[in-house]
């Protein structure tokens, strides 16, 4: 193991892999750092151009975006008090108090340092932890995988905040749309309406750009006043200067909140639909629950910006996990990830790792090696990135979605992407607008071929539709996408009454 | 009278149901136990299930609803939303006949102006930006990255 790790680390450094590295985790800072602009947005905006790259040097690229994407967050959280992504938002309540205290250096970068350590923490556990879950999931045949999935599904569908059934609806409907094209059975047309663009299905990728990037774009555009008002203005940018060394000091000197915080955050991203938006809040929960000052707790005191920050950048060494060895992402940021590996030809799963063992331990070293880099990022453009926040929408918006127009146009060159992606653009605003959450579609799109091939190769392989239940480990697994719909449905019931009562909120992609 | 759920419950519903009759086309194999409508009929049929399920549950709330009591919702500029849908579909209808560079020009300086409050335009600004997305778009990706951007019918470039 240690030695494929030197050698993917070895292969990294070189300048052609690791220019994509910095430059995709230099993205990720400033896409993380911009408030609207998610870490999932960023991906997608820059996939696109990592189709022209070998597939590590574009997986280097996607690493570097997630990675960096994850920490970015944490500048606007504490210099304006608004977290450039919902991973950052626990960061806020303590990072903003503190930089209004006059420490806006010792807020940024107690935070860089614990998305740092906690990330470095959970890239143990991926490298670790990695093989041996893939050797695990090699035991399963086509019932265990069917039902992995509709585990996954039913997670993604059962934790939105929303609606259960809209959830679940949300999730069928991503599953609708992978039924159009050429069936996997006796590839007869199906459900294509005699068109021949048709016979080929969906692309993944125009419909991940409609549906997140219009969700999220028409969203900002609706908040726009009516003369679409220029609402961003320039902030002043504060000196970030702090000893390092103190900061690094203050952080290590509280292993248990660390090690609890990442610990939470790797779980977190384990577990299918729960992401760093929920990792950071419960790091900060549990923080506050376990001080001896929990009273301190949103007045600027530096474990809620550790806790948070070290869990939100170990939840991403967690969800790599769990797509390297199972081939399921965790939330909407994970599937987009799975669909940039899909692009590039690499089909994660229980196989990838010992198939492409070059491949596997070369992006675990670019998440290493993404780390220190997001550090020297944050250390050379902080106060840079705060002037980009100043960028108007108005400029913004339409160059985002030129970028979107050509990611899907240069997935094959056909124009026919471009209108996939205006009519899924159409149907993911309109989901938003009827409350419809948008993960658990994805995960539809996603693994909905998945799913059809493994009912369909189960089934032939015995007609006996028991054998879902009784082999054990898929039983288990059917048992837990029922546990998790009852327990849903029960959360659901819990929080109508409080939720009926509540103004119309923001959505939550 | 249906709400916003019954609503997008009964077009899901119309949807399964439509895709579920088109499936009835779909010829059976006599050698194996499934065909290709096998997956799309379970798929569909659940969908229409969850669909008929929202429906009821929006019923049942507006039933619940005291009148009278809906929270305020916040002001939303609809009409911007529905100018962007249509400057974009319009980008997207007419790149294949005007080419990328000159249909993403257009459409940049178009987005800018209408995003933008009358009073406060920046022709400069919107011009520079458009030429420079233009211009670097086309530049990294044809020239580094060799992706063929759309050409024009009608212009050839």
């Amino acid at each position: 193991m240690f030695e494929l790790l030197g050698a993917g680390l070895l292969n990294v450094i070189q300048l052609k892999y690791l220019l994509p590295l910095f430059v995709g985790t230099l993205a990720g800072v400033v896409g993380g750092a911009l408030p609207g602009v998610t870490i999932t947005m960023t991906i997608i905006l820059v996939l696109p151009f990592t189709f022209g790259l070998d597939p590590l040097q574009g997986l280097a690229a996607m690493t570097g975006v997630y990675v960096g994407g994850s920490a970015g967050g944490l500048i606007t959280a504490c210099l304006i008090g608004i977290p450039g992504t919902p991973s950052a938002i626990a960061t806020t309540f303590d990072g903003f108090p503190m930089a209004r205290k006059g420490q806006p250096g010792r807020a940024v970068w107690l935070g860089t340092w614990s998305s740092f350590w906690g990330g470095m923490l959970g890239g143990i556990f991926l490298i670790g932890a990695t093989g041996p879950l893939a050797a695990f999931a090699l035991e399963f045949g086509p019932w265990e995988y069917f039902s992995l999935f509709i585990f996954a599904l039913s997670m993604v569908a059962g934790l939105t905040e929303a609606s259960l059934l809209k959830g679940l609806l949300s999730g069928a409907i991503g599953l609708v749309i992978t039924l159009i094209g050429t069936d996997p059975i006796m590839a007869v047309p199906r459900l294509t309406m005699g068109s021949e663009f048709l016979q080929g299905g969906f692309q993944f990728l125009p419909i991940l750009i409609g549906i997140f990037a219009f969700a999220q774009i028409m969203t900002d555009i609706e908040k726009m006043g009516p003369a679409g008002s220029a609402e961003v203005h320039a902030v002043a940018a504060p000196s970030l200067k702090v000893s390092h060394l103190k900061v690094i000091g203050e952080i290590l000197s509280r292993p248990f909140l660390l090690l609890w915080s990442t610990w939470i955050g790797i779980l977190i991203g384990v577990l299918p639909a729960i992401g760093g938006s929920a990792a950071n809040i419960m790091a900060y929960d549990q923080a506050k629950k376990f001080s001896r000052h929990p009273e301190r707790f949103g007045t600027g005191t530096p474990e809620g910006i550790i806790a948070s920050e070290s869990s939100n950048n170990a939840n991403v060494g967690g969800s790599l996990v769990t797509i390297m060895a199972f081939g399921i992402p965790g939330d909407a940021v994970t599937a987009v990830m799975l669909g940039a590996m899909i692009i590039h030809g690499i089909q994660p799963g229980p196989l990838f790792i010992s198939q492409n063992p070059g491949l596997a331990y070369g992006l675990f070293a670019a998440y290493i090696l993404a780390h220190p880099l997001m550090v020297l990022i944050i250390a050379a453009g902080a106060q840079l990135f705060i002037r980009v926040v100043s960028v108007p929408k108005a400029v913004l918006i339409p160059v985002v979605l030129v970028l979107c127009v050509i990611g899907a146009y240069a997935l094959n060159n056909i124009i026919e992407n471009v209108y996939v992606l205006l009519l899924f653009g159409v149907l993911g605003y309109a989901l938003v607008k009827a409350g419809f959450p948008l993960a658990p579609l994805i995960l539809g799109v996603i693994l909905g071929d998945q799913i059809e091939v493994n009912l369909v190769r189960a089934i032939m392989t015995d007609s006996n539709p028991w054998l879902f239940l009784t082999r054990p480990i898929s039983g288990t697994l059917i048992a837990l996408s029922v546990a998790s719909v009852i327990l849903a449905l029960w959360q659901h019931h819990r929080a109508q009454a409080r939720m009926a009562q509540l103004p119309e909120q923001d959505v939550e992609f | 009278m249906l709400g916003r759920d019954g609503i997008a419950g009964l077009i899901c519903f119309a949807g399964s149901l439509w895709l579920l009759v088109l499936t009835r086309g779909l010829p059976h194999p006599p050698m194996v136990p499934i065909g290709p409508g096998f997956y799309p009929r379970i798929v569909l049929s659940i969908t229409a299930m969850l669909a008929v399920l929202l429906i009821a549950s929006d019923a049942l709330a507006r039933r619940r609803r005291r009148p009278g009591v809906d929270a305020p919702t916040a002001r939303r500029n609809y009409r911007l939303v529905g100018l962007t849908f249509a400057i974009f579909a319009a980008y997207v209808f007419l790149l294949p006949l005007l080419g990328y560079r000159i249909a993403t020009f257009i459409f940049v300086v178009a987005l800018q102006l209408a995003l933008q409050p009358a009073g406060e335009r920046h022709w400069v600004r919107v011009l520079t930006v458009a030429v420079a997305t233009t211009l670097v778009t086309h530049l990294v990706f044809e020239g580094y990255l060799f992706v063929l951007l759309s050409r024009g019918r009608w212009t050839g470039v």
